[in-house]
């Protein structure tokens, strides 16, 4: 880590923010989050400063209508970026509205912003200054149907046929080897253009199209309750994480304070959650090395997760537990306390077999490789940031509720390769262990049997638009969750970003790092992402 | 094209045939079925299950089930998520990709129209549109279990067990 | 992979015997709901209709349609029917028809 967690009263981004751009107001947005209000022409400031001052990641942008407008005629647009500051336990939410056509080129200075600035010319038909070729991202180039969004306020940009992805040459001994949208069998629908010579890797295309559902248009007029059932499906195997980063999100717009237990209960679900998607992530490593009885052992412990699940929660995937303002399913302790030692022991001793195996240890070894610096300058989250040397984990920095904010160890590792990441999910299996141990032991916030839930808020005549950003770590990473709720309690506008929307951006780099074709379902299953949080 | 299982018709005269013939196919199909899957926009949940029938718990080869990633050997395809447009043109290809006789199953919630609700220009808020569906199998995600029982259905090794009748509560106290 | 292979022995049969056995782990799975047209009534229908997410219930004059396909088995609407509904335990809900899943539920409770 580079900058002491400790020290000004001012956290350094933030004062350098300050400074940078003087006039610009700045008020708390609920516990851990500052918003700044930019005018137009101080957010390539703003974004100038934060870049400079080290120890800002910048975490989400996107765009939506500015303050509640939501005339059919075609809103005022505002970029809101959210800059995580990890040091600081906080996030630094930008808002500056957006006149005319384009606005400033971002990814200059914050090369992660650029899939977000292809995905909101799609969106709203605004780009950045400038004539850099823009990629598609959510539209297919297939749908041709006429726009018929059930979303009141989208100004979609169809893009030309031609634009589907910047200009590029295959050619020499290369030829693009097209892979998708249907691959192998129950893996979800991804075109991967790889580019190879038969052999070694040497660039990779991938198109997320096939599978965008509007989710974050189907938020809109809800209520918080339904948009968190649709916010559940959007990735099943991020059910909680995301789930719970937009019921925080809801909770931070309306001030609700979920009760101790019902937190310590969505902890638990969020725990288990990394549990059952390591020993996923571990089965489909060994499916893809070949080894097969490691798969088979993998995959009864996966399946044995899976019940645990539906023993404690109800159900497998961890559907339906996370409530707005608490859970909507209490946890069977008792069953946690039996089984979880067992499980975790097998995995354990899975694990340990197979790191010591080597013909499947060395598949995995400087496969996939992603510098820190990359992973760095692309803003990667979770394990696959933490196998690069990035010392994230919104767990601890940035602490909700009764966390296990302080004592929470992070493993990281400094490889950047398939080995790495695997390592660190292995580490956290036992981390995760931990935690739960720890609340089934303190009787302070033992997990209700059955938590109430709170009555969905604003359903009394609110005082206008509410805004709230939450978080949770997922599996996968840092999830965050973007909400606006109107005076009826409704959601006006709402932003999801599971941490495989961030970390898919770098797959295509860690394919590039001197790989051979048979390493691609290694390097993919040691991601672990899912195309449904990209493509949402 | 040929939908095996879609209910015989109603004409006395064809209905025999349909029936003869439904049962012949599924003996074809009952010991060495090779499925293909496609997902058209569902949120990983029912592929993870899917995945599952594969593995140890529920093997399904024990019951002549196979996958296969080739649509041109796959006699049954299984269709996730709620048929996104972009998906559309690759689920009818593989469909077509496919020999006769095949049959189609649904799968989950979302492919039979329940979570996206409404057809827009994203997703048809459904599959059943997209192509002749012979099996449905609701559930978000379905289990293994209720996948396996799916599939039996479809080779006409297991009846259908849906009944009105058990999702109402009958014969209890009025209040 | 001797190793491997020894370890797959040690750890034995895991396979469940469905269909010739039912699997005890089948009644850990969430299951549509089934409802007591005795306690039914036409408002509490309505309420259970408004607080389905995934709109599998519809109220057609005297019945309530409970779409099994459409149902993500979430529970919300067991809170509302309080003693009118519970789960239905029923997991085995495939269907060669698409009508054969749509249960109709007379609302009987609203002539009391």
């Amino acid at each position: 880590m580079t900058a002491p967690r400790d020290g000004a009263p001012q956290p350094a981004p933030l004062g350098a923010l300050r400074a940078a751009v003087p006039t610009a107001p700045c008020r708390s947005g609920g516990p851990g989050v500052v918003a700044v209000a930019l005018s137009g022409d101080q957010m390539e400031t703003a974004v100038h400063a934060l870049a400079l001052s080290g120890g800002a990641r910048l975490a989400d942008l996107f765009a939506l209508p500015a303050g509640d407008g939501l005339e059919a005629g075609g809103p005022e647009l505002a970029l809101h970026l959210v800059y995580a500051l990890d040091h600081d336990q906080t996030y630094c939410r930008l808002e500056a509205p957006v006149t005319g056509p384009e606005y400033a080129r971002l990814s200059d200075a914050a090369p992660a912003a650029f899939v977000e600035e292809c995905e909101i010319y799609e969106q709203w038909g605004i780009r950045p200054a400038g004539d850099k070729h823009l990629n598609r991202i959510f539209l297919s180039p297939l749908a041709a149907a006429p726009l018929r969004t059930a979303a009141p306020v989208t100004r979609r940009a169809r893009p030309g046929p031609g634009e589907v992805r910047a200009p590029h040459v295959v050619q020499g001994e290369a030829f693009e080897f097209p892979v998708g949208p249907v691959r192998g069998v129950a893996q979800e629908s991804l075109y991967l253009g790889l580019v190879t010579t038969g052999e070694e890797l040497l660039d990779a295309f991938l198109a997320f199209f096939h599978k965008h559902r509007g989710v974050e248009q189907q938020l809109r007029g809800r209520s918080p309750d339904g948009a968190l059932f649709l916010v559940e499906r959007t990735e099943g195997p991020g059910a909680v994480g995301n789930g719970l980063a937009f019921a925080r999100a809801v909770e931070a717009a309306t001030g609700m304070v979920p009760p101790v237990a019902a937190e310590a209960t969505r902890l638990v679900a969020l725990e288990l959650e990394r549990l059952y998607n390591h020993a996923a992530a571990t089965a489909a490593l060994c499916q893809a090395t070949g080894l097969g009885v490691g798969q088979a052992q993998a995959e009864i412990l996966l399946e044995e997760c899976l019940r645990l699940n539906a023993a404690a929660f109800g159900h497998r995937y961890l559907f339906n537990v996370v409530a707005v303002g608490g859970v909507r399913r209490g946890c069977d302790a008792a069953e946690l306390r039996r089984r979880l030692p067992v499980l975790c022991g097998e995995l354990r001793r899975v694990s340990g077999a197979l790191l010591a195996t080597n013909s499947h240890v060395d598949r995995l070894e400087a496969a996939g490789v992603l510098s820190e610096a990359a992973a760095r300058r692309l803003g990667l989250v979770g394990p696959v940031a933490r196998a690069s040397g990035l010392d994230l984990d919104t767990r601890r920095d940035h602490p909700t509720g009764p966390g296990p904010a302080g004592r929470l160890l992070v493993p990281t590792r400094s490889t950047g390769d398939v080995l790495g990441r695997l390592q660190v999910m292995l580490a956290e299996i036992d981390e995760t262990e931990r935690l739960i141990t720890d609340w089934l032991a303190a009787d302070a916030v033992l997990p209700a049997v059955a938590v109430a839930v709170a009555p969905v808020p604003g359903s009394e005549p609110g005082t206008g638009v509410r805004e709230g950003l939450g978080w949770a770590e997922s599996s996968r990473g840092e999830s965050l969750a973007f909400v606006r709720l109107g005076p009826d309690g409704r959601v006006v506008a709402a932003r999801q970003r599971p941490a495989a929307a961030r970390n898919w951006r770098a797959f295509d780099d860690a394919l590039r790092s001197r790989n051979v074709f048979t390493d691609v379902a290694i390097i993919e299953a040691s991601f672990w992402l899912t195309v449904a949080g990209y493509a949402r | 094209m040929t939908r095996l299982l879609t209910p015989s018709p109603s004409d006395p005269a064809v209905a025999p045939t349909a029936d003869q013939l439904r049962a012949q196919v599924g003996r074809l199909f009952g010991r060495s079925l090779y499925i293909r899957t496609v997902d058209t926009g569902s949120c990983a949940a029912c592929e993870s299950e899917i995945r599952l029938l594969a593995a140890p718990h529920y093997d399904l080869h024990r019951l002549g089930f196979f996958f296969t990633p080739a649509p041109r050997h796959a006699d049954l395809l299984m269709v996730t998520g709620p048929g996104t447009t972009g998906m559309a043109h690759a689920l009818r290809a593989t469909h077509a990709a496919m020999p006769d006789p095949k049959v189609v199953v649904a799968v989950g919630a979302c492919a039979l129209g329940g979570v996206y609700r409404q057809a827009d220009d994203l997703t048809h808020g459904g599959v059943t549109g997209l192509l002749p569906v012979d099996v449905l199998i609701p559930g978000c995600p379905p289990s293994p279990l209720a996948l396996l029982q799916g599939l039996l259905v479809a080779v006409g090794r297991l009846a259908e067990r849906i009944e009105p009748a058990r999702f109402r509560i009958e014969g209890a106290e009025a209040p | 992979m001797a190793r491997w292979f020894l370890r797959g022995l040690r750890r034995g049969v895991v396979t469940t015997r469905y269909p010739h056995r039912p699997d005890p782990e089948a009644a850990r799975v969430p299951t549509p709901p089934a409802f007591d047209p005795a306690r039914l009534t036409g408002a509490l229908a309505d309420q259970l209709v408004a607080v389905c997410p995934s709109g599998a219930l519809e109220r057609r004059g005297d019945t309530l349609v409970l779409d099994v396909g459409a149902c993500t088995a979430c529970q919300r609407c067991l809170p509302v029917a309080g003693a009118a509904g519970r789960p239905s335990g029923v997991f085995e809900c495939a269907a060669t028809d698409r009508d054969r899943l749509r249960v109709a539920i007379p609302i009987r409770g609203q002539h009391r």
